[in-house]
């Protein structure tokens, strides 16, 4: 795997709470490897290179790797915001400075593809599913959902 | 260029439900129908690859669309344009978006101009009116009484959910002014009813017994599951198979058949959409088409008999000042909804039925001049369901909100009751899907949370912890007909065909606001029951927030856009006779909601599809006989 894209596999999982696999199932890991790249990227190369860094020092020590993230990668203030907005991106499937612009045309913007927001991760995270897609199936809102039972 | 196209016994304007009603009994008992569709040709397709090609595009923008409004998946075409709720701003007058929004308060709702109309993006609820309903003036002293009543109405009904295709439980349709009685001995609805979500059975075990107090007035609570036009299974207890037009007895009769209730699945597959799948998304489109909408009747009309022209505006209607009959429709008919050049023609037939919409029926006839307003009605009396939201979280348990149809349960317990004679009556729907509607969750709990600090294993447990339990309850409002609430036109404001744009001056009565009150005061208690924290925040700076005795409210809009050609009992005080024909025009109809002289607390598109029944089998009558 290209090493880029290995290193923002691992520091997305500790962003977002979902494990490599869990990512990789999604099949956007790319599409967001590059428009994070692409959103901020005076900042792209710098942000990367503090990544692996934080990633080395945490040792696969969780609570150490946590730490390390909050202080040195998620405040908004550093890389111009790029942790919290790969964060935002694997959950929602949305680029947000490009929604959330002053003067960003409510009828027109869109997510960062169809493709994106189906496999936005704070539906798996409700345990409930993308309006629209992965439809579970007649009757099944009537029960627990299934990754609950 | 010739400005006589062909000759048709009907002249329909608008395919939505009310349309598509009456172009499939017209042909069917053998009329020869022209439709006229101001939206796309490849909406209207019927071909099974093309419709499920087309159907797609709208799902794939659904999908890339950041904001999930009601008109999002489908084109917003300039030739042919339609009001858009992300258009509201909080202070009118403002004339940015299609509707001239002259205030003081902005009409808060949005339709759909495409093959299907707004059944496109509605939800597809369909609980009847109550009788009361239809007697609102003499029995509580507000608004107007309707020309007909419940028992009058209550055949077409039956009519409109085999059309439409009713999912519910007869029997579950009990409160004030509603229960068996309603529906006659051994009625039932074609499907099964859609399966009650997780989330209501909790509030109901939560809140199902409790007392209420109102307004000095003490309240049961009731639940009810809500009747829905959409698939779940065929009941086989129900026993009709078909609409017959009956030509001896000049009605419509529903004919008994010895097969189960045939499903309706979507335009491009009959297996495709034959029970709900659990989408969550039907408003603003259901992936596979298990909820009804207007194509599917219109794809089983005789179409040897149907002409349809897509991309062809009504402009105007005609009329022959000598007989004062309508002499033909002006229409302008489009290539590219991006261009503003167009042919001109005119079209003819015998009756001639505007189903456009209210607003796109009263602006259409305020255009042609002194068309059927000889009461000054047109475009007045415009109405709508004030919808006010609110919301908390459950304290104690997850209920796993955003799952299933968007209501599947609602209270009944305001819908009647003396409590009218002060204030409105209120249908509450239990809604399904979170704080989506009014805070754009379940986004802006992960930005919140993002905001926070939070991320890894943290944000994780905080969505899990948080979206789950979220729930929204809605007070849909009945608003009363006000002269003053309506529908103008002005040469100033014009669409890219130069066609007039509506122009909506619009407020909220006394008797409105003082029902936000009440109906905060049985949120308040409810919440409590359900073991709900209240989060609801209504602010200052949101469209649509009114006050009353010093508290502010905000309201949204239903998408239930009523009144604007009211039928009544007086041509001077009413626009349609109970058929739906002119008092002005004898072969002119205007059929949809706008004929409703109030609009209740149901969703009115069963009602309004129960009157188009009712007019489809007047204009067969009278295209049997001399016009009169």
């Amino acid at each position: 795997m290209d090493h880029d894209l290995a290193l923002f596999l691992d520091l997305s999982a500790h962003l977002t709470g979902f494990d490599v696999v869990e990512l990789q199932g999604t099949g956007m890991a790319e599409t967001y490897l590059n428009a994070a790249a692409m959103g901020i990227p005076k900042e792209w190369r710098a942000f990367l290179d503090r990544a692996a860094m934080v990633l080395r020092e945490g040792g696969g020590d969780a609570a150490r790797t946590h730490a390390l993230i909050a202080r040195e990668l998620f405040p908004k203030a550093l890389f111009g915001g790029l942790a919290q907005n790969i964060t935002f991106m694997w959950y929602s499937g949305q680029w947000a400075p490009t929604v959330d612009a002053s003067g960003a045309d409510l009828a027109t913007v869109t997510n960062i593809s169809a493709q994106a927001y189906v496999q936005g991760l704070m539906w798996t995270a409700a345990h409930a599913h993308p309006p629209g897609a992965k439809q579970p199936g007649f009757a099944s809102w009537a029960q627990l959902p299934v990754s609950v039972r | 260029m010739s400005n006589r196209l062909h000759e048709f016994d009907v002249v329909i304007v608008g395919s939505g439900i009310a349309g598509a009603v009456l172009a499939r009994t017209l042909t069917q008992a053998g009329k020869s129908v022209l439709m006229l569709e101001a939206g796309l040709q490849s909406g209207m397709a019927f071909d099974p690859e093309a419709a499920y090609a087309n159907y797609q595009s709208y799902l794939q923008t659904f999908y890339e669309k950041a904001n999930k409004a009601t008109n999002g998946p489908y084109p917003d075409l300039p030739d042919a344009p339609s009001p858009d709720v992300l258009e509201i701003k909080p202070s009118t007058p403002y004339d940015t978006g299609y509707l001239v929004q002259m205030g003081p308060q902005p009409f808060a709702s949005d339709c759909l101009r495409a093959p299907g109309g707004t059944t496109l993006h509605w939800l597809g609820n369909v609980p009847r009116m109550l009788p009361n309903d239809f007697r609102l003036k003499s029995r509580y002293g507000h608004g107007v009484d309707w020309p007909i009543d419940y028992e009058t109405l209550q055949p077409y009904y039956e009519l409109a959910e085999f059309e439409i295709g009713v999912s519910g439980d007869v029997a579950a349709q009990v409160g004030p002014d509603m229960g068996p009685q309603n529906y006659g001995t051994g009625y039932v609805f074609p499907m099964r009813q859609i399966p009650q979500s997780y989330q209501d059975q909790v509030w109901m075990r939560n809140a199902g017994p409790a007392q209420l107090e109102v307004e000095g007035r003490s309240y049961t609570l009731g639940f009810a599951s809500m009747p829905q036009g959409r698939n779940s299974e065929p009941n086989p207890d129900y026993p009709y198979g078909a609409i017959h037009w009956n030509a001896g007895l000049r009605r419509f009769e529903l004919a008994p058949s010895k097969h189960i209730y045939r499903v309706v699945g979507s335009v491009w597959s009959p297996y495709t959409g034959e029970r709900c799948e659990g989408n969550a998304a039907c408003v603003p489109m259901c992936p596979v088409q298990a909820k009804y909408n207007a194509l599917k009747t219109l794809s089983r009309a005789d179409h040897d008999r149907l002409t349809i022209r897509t991309q062809s505006v009504a402009s105007r209607v005609l009329v022959d000042a000598a007989t004062q009959e309508v002499s033909g429709i002006e229409v302008k008919t489009y290539r590219n909804p991006d261009d503003p050049s167009h042919g001109l023609h005119v079209v003819t037939g015998r009756i001639y039925v505007l189903a456009a919409g209210a607003l796109e029926n009263a602006k259409l006839l305020l255009a042609s001049g002194k068309v059927a307003n000889s009461s000054d009605q047109v475009g007045r009396n415009l109405m709508d369901h004030l919808v006010m939201l609110t919301w908390g979280l459950f304290d104690d348990e997850k209920v796993y909100s955003y799952r299933g149809p968007g209501c599947t349960t609602y209270i009944p317990t305001f819908r009647d009751g003396e409590f009218r004679s002060e204030f409105s009556a209120w249908i509450s729907p239990l809604d399904n899907w979170g704080w989506s509607w009014p805070t754009f969750a379940p986004g802006t709990d992960v930005s919140d949370a993002i905001g926070q600090g939070l991320f890894g294993r943290d944000l994780r447990h905080r969505i899990g912890d948080v979206v789950p339990r979220q729930a929204l309850l809605h007070f849909e409002v009945e608003q009363l007909p006000q002269a003053s609430n309506r529908v103008t036109i002005d040469p100033r404001y014009v669409d890219a065909l130069g066609n007039p744009r509506p122009v909506i001056h619009y407020d909220v009565s006394d008797y409105e606001r003082k029902a936000f009150a009440a109906a905060k005061c049985a949120s308040d208690q409810i919440l409590c029951k359900a073991r709900i924290t209240d989060h609801t925040l209504y602010k200052p700076t949101d469209a649509n927030h009114v006050t009353w005795k010093g508290r502010g409210y905000t309201f949204w809009g239903a998408g239930h856009i009523v009144g604007t050609h009211r039928m009544g009992s007086d041509a001077r005080t009413s626009v349609v006779k109970p058929t739906q024909q002119s008092w002005d025009h004898p072969n002119l109809y205007l059929v949809g909601c706008g004929s409703m002289p109030t609009v209740g607390t149901s969703n009115p598109t069963l009602t309004m599809t129960a009157l188009s029944f009712m007019a489809a089998q007047d204009i067969l009558c009278k295209l049997d006989a001399p016009l009169r």
